[in-house]
């Protein structure tokens, strides 16, 4: 594998074989060629060496879902509180090897109780360091082992510091003060005296379940029933916590180490495990095509990537709201507007929100529908509370952006006369307005001009809201007429 | 006696079932006056039947007569614009026959209106403000569903159409594309009369087709009325919207054509009364010849064919005409 380094070729990486050609890291591809005419270049390409990393790092979240890339060949695995689940921290490890193994990959593992023990442990071929035999694995260690950027290494090399042993019985303080801060902090991330956090790739979720299968799953109705019952077991944790979940996230390990996730959001806490499959449901139809089963799924997990206080309603002496399927009605339409949203995305179904605002385009949100229960709308609604009558007269249909129009007025600032719209001249017959909006000099950009807005109705006894941008004779530019909605 | 009495009764409401599955409507019965308080219907040989939940009445009583009581209430109603240009008139009219179902409806459920992605872009969205305040329908018994593809819409109109938790469905449908077929339409009809709950279909520009649904509508849109103040309609002055509503299929009625108007205060609907016609302009049928004419003040006219002066029914008399012929604009 080669890349390109001030103009020059030189080697990347290369494979055992080569290796045993006598060829090295760093070698000119020209030297190379010259030794070996027959060796076969690569270019070399981080971006996928990036990517072949993640998704091993993906793999990984079956051990811990705590996963770190480290560096640019590196993965910290958290296994704290995991190792038990197969059996022992060095059984997990063996584990993990042999599959690693078997898909092809040489890999070399630490295994330590501190990060930076376990990079050294990793990186120079140690058996396993346990709790508090940290020191002494450092002793006969090179420096390299520490993490150094590589000219402090230098610097303390050139002292004749050359095993970080050395460094140990060396006194702190003018260590600290020759070679930096850093040298003393990876020594004690060594040790263990200061805890160094590994930062998860993705988010931790509060709860999740799954399941290993035997024999692996390819079908969609398989993954389902799988859901329902990991489902059900998540139900008791949530029911633990007194909470119902408001994302899902299902994770699908594939046997040859590729992982689909696959997310749902619900617009009400949520635990039923009925629901919660009937959504998977919508979501995996909608994925049709897009989830390859190949040679099947070996673990599901099911995770609720957030959760949410549940209000616990009261069953009847029947029992029926426990039955899952006697939802009230406003359950039963968010439950429905959740399963438009797992197959049609979050802005399928919307809900209008009014808002402060002068200008009609705005006075009007239109939220997602499970949006509408986080945000509190009576914050900034207007109170239209008993008087609707009020309220200024509105167009029932409103356009998205409002659509310009050729209009020809009898007073340069009077109501229009005839207007082309959409290639169709109207002849306006009654018009009543204007209704000037002035724009929001709060929220000032400056860009936007008063408008005045007039209801008129044609000859065919259709009405719009035509409005006029700005005045004659005032700026430069020419007002212009804009439909914007139109009445019943 | 009161057994033969119980008997028809179950009779008859065999018969509603029956007609329930079949998607008809039950047997039009004439309302009778001495019981029209009690909500329940006899027909000529003599069966009671309670009507109540059925229909949606308009309020017109022309129209409810035509229609044996109102609009079906469980039912797929079919509503048809005349041309692209009519959507607003076609979303007025739905909007104020969902608003009349939602105020019978005691459930509090919500108004889910389901269209596509490019007919919101060709005709706007529905605008929160106006559904409040001309058809007192709250933003938050409003539900709107927009997605890309024709068959996603069916298929949310299919998913809502099962829940009874929905007070009144709409459907929007541009054109006639080939999944909105007789096959789509009997799924819905009969979820429609299987939940009883209204659903209306919306087609814009769309040429008629066999339908499941009882009663098909078509509207065009009409000039609107005048705006009525103290001393009498404003003229020149933009009213309460007016339809043109032509009943095109009607299962067990007869077809027929009105002129509605809807009242945004009362939230009801009323016929135009004929004579009335000169108020409004006198272009109900066929544009004006003369332009923005405006309308002269009420009491003017008579509501008769020939006024005492002699000119035509529905056109002001000579005298009126031009005292009224300047251009007035209001505001």
């Amino acid at each position: 594998m080669s890349r390109q380094e001030n103009n020059t070729r030189r080697i990347a990486a290369l494979d055992e074989r080569a290796e045993a050609l006598g060829l090295k890291y760093g070698m000119g591809i020209a030297d190379a060629r010259a030794m070996h005419p027959s060796i076969e270049i690569v270019e070399h390409d981080p971006d996928a060496d990036r990517r072949l990393l993640e998704a091993l790092a993906d793999w990984c979240d079956r051990y811990t879902p705590l996963v770190a890339i480290e560096g640019k060949d590196g993965l910290f695995l958290d296994i704290s509180g995991c190792a038990h689940l197969f059996g022992g921290e060095k059984r997990l490890l063996d584990e993990a090897l042999s599959n690693f193994l078997h898909q092809g990959f040489d890999v070399r593992a630490g295994l330590a109780s501190t990060p930076g023990a376990a990079w050294a442990a990793a990186r120079f071929s140690l058996s396993p360091i346990a709790e508090g035999e940290e020191k002494e694995a450092l002793l006969p260690l090179p420096l390299a082992a520490l993490r150094l950027p590589a000219e402090t290494r230098e610097r303390v090399e050139s002292v004749g510091l050359k095993k970080a042993g050395m460094l140990l019985s060396a006194p702190r303080a003018p260590l600290a003060r020759r070679f930096g801060k850093e040298l003393l902090l990876r020594i004690d991330q060594f040790l263990g005296a200061v805890e160094e956090p590994v930062s998860p790739r993705l988010p931790v979720s509060p709860l999740s379940v799954e399941r290993r299968l035997m024999e692996p799953a390819t079908l969609h109705s398989e993954i389902e029933h799988l859901v329902g019952l990991l489902a059900s077991t998540l139900r008791t944790d949530l029911e633990r916590r007194g909470e119902g979940a408001r994302a899902l996230r299902l994770s699908l390990f594939r046997v040859d180490g590729v992982v689909s996730r696959i997310d749902v959001g619900t617009s009400r806490p949520l635990r039923d495990p009925a629901l919660i499959r009937r959504l998977f449901r919508e979501k995996l139809a909608a994925l049709e095509g897009a989830i390859d089963a190949g040679y099947g799924f070996d673990l599901i997990r099911l995770s609720a990537s957030a959760t949410a206080p549940f209000e616990t309603a009261q069953a009847d002496l029947s029992g029926e709201n426990l039955a899952g399927e006697n939802l009230d009605g406003e359950e039963e339409v968010a439950m429905l507007a959740d399963r438009i949203r797992a197959r049609l995305g979050a802005h399928a179904v919307l809900r209008p929100v009014c808002v402060e605002s002068h200008i009609p385009e705005r006075a009007v949100l239109q939220v997602p529908f499970a949006e509408r229960l986080s945000r509190s709308p009576s914050a900034t609604a207007p109170q239209f509370g008993e008087n609707v009558s009020i309220l200024p007269q509105r167009p029932i249909r409103l356009f998205g952006p409002p659509e310009q129009v050729a209009v020809t007025a009898e007073v340069p600032e009077g109501p229009p006369l005839r207007f082309r719209w959409r290639n169709v001249t109207h002849r306006v017959a009654r018009s009543e307005g204007p209704e000037r909006i002035a724009p929001e000099w709060w929220l000032a950009n400056g860009q936007e001009q008063t408008r005045d807005y007039y209801r008129v109705e044609d000859d065919d006894g259709h009405r719009y809201w035509i409005y006029r941008e700005g005045f004659y004779g005032e700026a430069a530019i020419h007002p212009r007429w804009f439909l914007q909605g139109l009445f019943a | 006696m009161a057994r033969e009495a119980a008997a028809r009764q179950m009779l008859f409401a065999l018969r509603r079932e029956v007609a329930r599955i079949e998607g008809t409507l039950a047997e039009r019965l004439a309302l009778p006056p001495a019981v029209a308080g009690g909500g329940s219907l006899i027909r000529h040989s003599g069966i009671v039947h309670d009507v109540s939940p059925d229909f949606i009445p308009t309020g017109v009583p022309r129209l409810d007569e035509r229609l044996n009581g109102g609009l079906p209430g469980a039912a797929l109603t079919e509503i048809h614009g005349a041309g692209m240009r009519a959507i607003g008139a076609v979303t007025g009219f739905v909007l104020a026959l969902a608003s009349l179902a939602l105020q019978r409806n005691a459930s509090g459920g919500p108004l889910f209106w389901i269209g596509t992605e490019d007919g919101f872009h060709e005709g706007g969205i529905p605008y929160a403000p106006a559904l409040l305040k001309d058809y007192g329908i709250a933003p938050e018994r409003f539900i709107l569903s927009r997605t890309r593809k024709i068959e996603d819409a069916l298929w949310v109109a299919g998913e809502t159409a099962k829940l009874k938790a929905v007070s009144v469905l709409v459907i929007e449908i541009r054109g006639n594309p080939a999944r909105v077929d007789l096959t789509a339409t009997r799924r819905l009809q009969r979820r429609a009369a299987h939940t009883g709950r209204p659903v209306f279909l919306v087609r814009q520009s769309a040429e008629a087709e066999p339908t499941a649904a009882p009663v098909r509508l078509l509207l065009a849109s009409a000039p609107a009325g005048l705006r009525r103040t103290i001393s009498g309609p404003l003229a020149g002055s933009i009213g309460p919207p007016a339809f043109q509503v032509r009943i095109d299929k009607n299962r067990n009625g007869l077809p027929g054509q009105f002129l509605l108007e809807w009242n945004p205060q009362t939230h009801s609907f009323h016929e135009r009364p004929e004579g009335h016609a000169a108020e409004n302009n006198g272009i109900v049928v066929s544009p004006s010849r003369h332009g923005p004419d405006h309308a002269p003040a009420a009491g003017a006219l008579m509501a008769f064919g020939e006024t005492e002066d002699g000119s035509p029914r529905g056109e002001p008399a000579g005298e009126q005409y031009t005292a009224h012929r300047g251009a007035r604009r209001a505001g």
